[in-house]
């Protein structure tokens, strides 16, 4: 089986804190690929690395057997990126922005109309196309940032927190359309907190906590007869607290 | 993929440019093109002396790149329209990426006056063949100069992302600050030596910048220097794209590294006055201002701009007019900065003022504590000033100094929290560049800001009143120092409890208007 993302030894550092400590990770092509872990583990670390918008201090990110670091460009063209906290042109309209993203990955000026017409209306945006994206609401930023990323039909998704934000009935609709993508052969890699949409949607895990992988595989194997929520407690070594201190809350 | 990245620069532009924006673009296309007029005409000039013309304009295209090297700095980091981080994602080598960006950054007034003011050259040129060799320059002098400025701004952001980088671009900003009085000193001695053509260095100097290269080649064209054209022609060339390869590589690193996060310096946060404020709910509003003035790299500039603006009036006429001048009131100027600077703290702050609005009651404390932070600031470096200035050069007016400091302290400090509640503005993200200080307040917001900052004069009033009649009789006049800390203590309470009312009354409008994104 082709791999469509490998992570070989990925390391970063910020001034003394290491953020992601050497990860392996291997991504199955036509694989939906769940990445998890707790707030600060690297998760977006490793994502904006592996997708070539962060430089690593060490190791390699391939996709689809092209190194991300020697060419970017090759890599980028077969990527699309949902990364978190993203800056987007503000003041751009939706259907603006659709254009010219679609117009400067070199596709032609048809094709870009037809396929932003199609994914505002899925995404239900069309009502905001003409409006600013400095106007746009968190979950509206999430969708359009979806649209660029899927715009020009890539092999790879690597989404970070893509349902953060995002309405019920919209997060719905992103999960068919994830779903059909992975089925037509294409692989999705996601970062999520919730542990029942990844156990869901997701057919394979990484967990990732304090810069290491510390678990990984096909969904069934990583949480064994457990639920995924308790699986990663039990894994990332944690328990749950919050029973205990705060008596003065509520008294 | 030019035309692509023009077209949505064209486009964002358009959506920007509304109301007072549009009026200030408009401004100040008016003055770029008045300068790229100046500029031709002194181009048609006849010196009557040969290559004195050259050497004008050669010194006149110099200012020009010095206006495209500093003046990105004054109006906020430089042309953020299209941000190379939108298409860090796209397939695009970093060096395609540059070359599309430097024909993007032609579409637009600034590009479109210069290239006016080049065709200066053309306008020098002597004969057909001068005319021809005008031709080629003009445009690799306009693609030096946009280069130049994109390079360098592209270079100070990689260095201001980190900490330590910030505080270099505080001290950047400062010396931006004072160049104006160089350029100007520059002018009226330089000037009247070129045109005599009294200075062979300068002439020399003049010629050897990459800033002059085209005038050089135009101006050898007409006397059949055709080797120096060549030679010109293409060391332009060669800088040019030199210039844009240095740019890719500063674009790669900008879209492919990140900021290290800015905490708070290990050692330094368990000293400082900060601390020893009483643990009250004003001293914990002041404690934060503090930090904030300390730690927040906008403030820092205002702060330093403050102290630079007090010296510059102070001492620089002194140094250069023979005079004492204005040194003897320096304290008294540093405060009327500081009034200024301050005069939009909730803008600085942008939507934290949350933090106060849903504390029941914490909108005057929050006055009274930011009050409290400012004296604690402007108060010390003030009262040294007036305390030590006048003795050093007038002692007779130490009754005007010493009188008007406490009621323009007092004044200053209520005026702050007026100007910030009711003519708050939005400004640019935190973690954008220190120089993207200037936010926009809009014409009128900004023009009320200073008639309002103006009053700090009715402040001063009375004690003017009382100095001028007792001039002479220095009993009289030291009357001013309690009728100033009387007007002063009247001004901080009563200004502050304006804004104490204005803000638990219309908090939330407050807050919608700072945290507008700009």
């Amino acid at each position: 089986m082709t791999e469509a993302l490998r992570l070989e030894r990925l390391f970063k550092q910020f001034g003394p804190t290491i953020a992601v400590d050497h990860v392996d990770l291997s991504v199955p092509a036509g694989s939906f690929f769940g990445l998890v872990g707790p707030n600060g583990a690297g998760k977006t670390t490793s994502l904006s690395m592996a997708v070539g918008l962060l430089r690593p201090d060490g190791g390699t990110a391939t996709i689809f057997g092209v190194d991300v670091w020697a060419d970017p460009v090759r890599a980028k063209a077969l990527t699309g990126v949902l990364p978190d906290g993203m800056s987007l042109p503000e003041r751009l309209t939706g259907a603006e922005l659709l254009t010219y993203m679609g117009l400067l990955r070199g596709m032609d000026k048809d094709t870009v109309a037809q396929r932003t017409g199609e994914l505002l209306a899925v995404l239900e945006l069309d009502d905001a196309r003409d409006r600013l994206v400095i106007d746009y609401s968190a979950g509206m930023r999430k969708k359009i940032g979806l649209a660029t990323a899927l715009l020009h039909a890539p092999k790879l998704l690597v989404l970070d927190e893509p349902f953060e934000a995002v309405d019920p009935v919209s997060a719905a609709t992103i999960r068919t359309i994830l779903q059909r993508f992975v089925t037509a052969g294409g692989a999705v890699v996601l970062s999520s907190h919730v542990m029942a949409l990844v156990e869901q949607l997701c057919s394979h895990v990484a967990v990732i906590t304090r810069g290491r992988v510390v678990a990984a595989g096909p969904v069934a194997e990583v949480r064994g007869g457990t639920s995924l929520e308790e699986a990663f407690v039990h894994i990332v070594g944690g328990r749950t607290g919050g029973s205990e201190g705060l008596s003065w809350l509520a008294s | 993929m030019v035309g692509i990245l023009i077209r949505m620069k064209l486009r964002v532009l358009r959506h920007s440019l509304r109301g007072t924006q549009a009026g200030l673009t408009g401004a100040g296309a008016l003055v770029g093109l008045c300068a790229a007029v100046v500029t031709i005409l002194v181009a048609t000039m006849d010196f009557g002396r040969p290559g004195v013309g050259v050497d004008v304009l050669a010194a006149v295209y110099l200012l020009w790149t010095v206006g495209w090297l500093f003046g990105p700095v004054f109006t906020g980091g430089g042309d953020e329209t299209l941000r190379p981080e939108h298409f860090a994602a796209l397939p695009i080598t970093p060096r395609r990426l540059a070359g599309g960006l430097l024909g993007a950054a032609f579409a637009g007034v600034p590009a479109i006056v210069t290239f006016l003011a080049f065709t200066g050259l053309v306008v020098l040129a002597d004969g057909a063949a001068a005319t021809v060799v005008a031709l080629v320059v003009l445009p690799l002098q306009l693609v030096f100069v946009v280069l130049l400025s994109r390079v360098v701004m592209a270079g100070l952001g990689a260095v201001l992302r980190s900490r330590r980088g910030r505080d270099l671009g505080v001290l950047l900003a400062a010396l931006v600050g004072l160049s104006g009085f160089a350029i100007q000193a520059a002018l009226n001695t330089v000037g009247p030596l070129l045109v005599e053509g009294g200075s062979p260095a300068l002439s020399t100097v003049l010629r050897v910048l990459p800033s002059g290269w085209g005038v050089v080649a135009v101006g050898a064209a007409a006397d059949g220097q055709w080797p120096l054209v060549l030679g010109c022609v293409a060391a332009l060339l060669l800088v040019v794209a030199g210039l844009l390869a240095l740019w890719g590589v500063l674009l790669e690193r900008r879209t492919t590294r990140v900021a290290v996060s800015i905490g708070p310096r290990r050692g330094r946060t368990r000293s400082g006055i900060g601390h020893r404020l009483p643990p009250t709910r004003i001293g914990a509003v002041a404690g934060k201002e503090l930090r904030t003035w300390a730690r927040d790299a906008r403030r820092r500039v205002a702060l330093l701009s403050m102290l630079i603006v007090g010296v510059v009036v102070g001492v620089v006429p002194a140094i250069t007019g023979g005079d004492t001048g204005p040194l003897p009131f320096a304290g008294l100027v540093v405060v009327t900065m500081a009034c200024l600077l301050a005069g939009n703290l909730y803008g600085m702050d942008g939507s934290a003022l949350w933090h106060t609005l849903v504390v029941p009651g914490a909108e005057a404390v929050d006055v009274r504590g930011r009050q409290l932070a400012w004296l604690l600031i402007v108060g010390p470096v003030t009262l040294v000033l007036a305390l030590v200035l006048p003795g050093v050069t007038d002692p007779g007016l130490y009754p005007w100094v010493v009188g008007l400091a406490p009621a323009l302290l007092g004044g200053g400090a209520g005026l702050i929290m007026v100007l910030s509640v009711y003519l708050a503005y939005p400004m640019p993200d935190q973690r954008a560049s220190p120089f993207a200080a200037g936010g926009n307040p809009g014409l009128v917001r900004g023009l009320m800001q200073l008639a309002i900052a103006l009053l700090l004069g009715v402040v001063a009033l009375p004690e003017i009143a009382i100095l001028a009649l007792g001039s002479g009789t220095p009993a009289v006049q030291w009357l001013a120092l309690p009728v100033g800390i009387g007007v002063g203590v009247l001004c901080w309470w009563g200004l502050g409890g304006l804004a104490q009312r204005r803000l638990a009354g219309k908090g939330p409008e407050l807050l919608a208007q700072v945290r507008k994104q700009v």
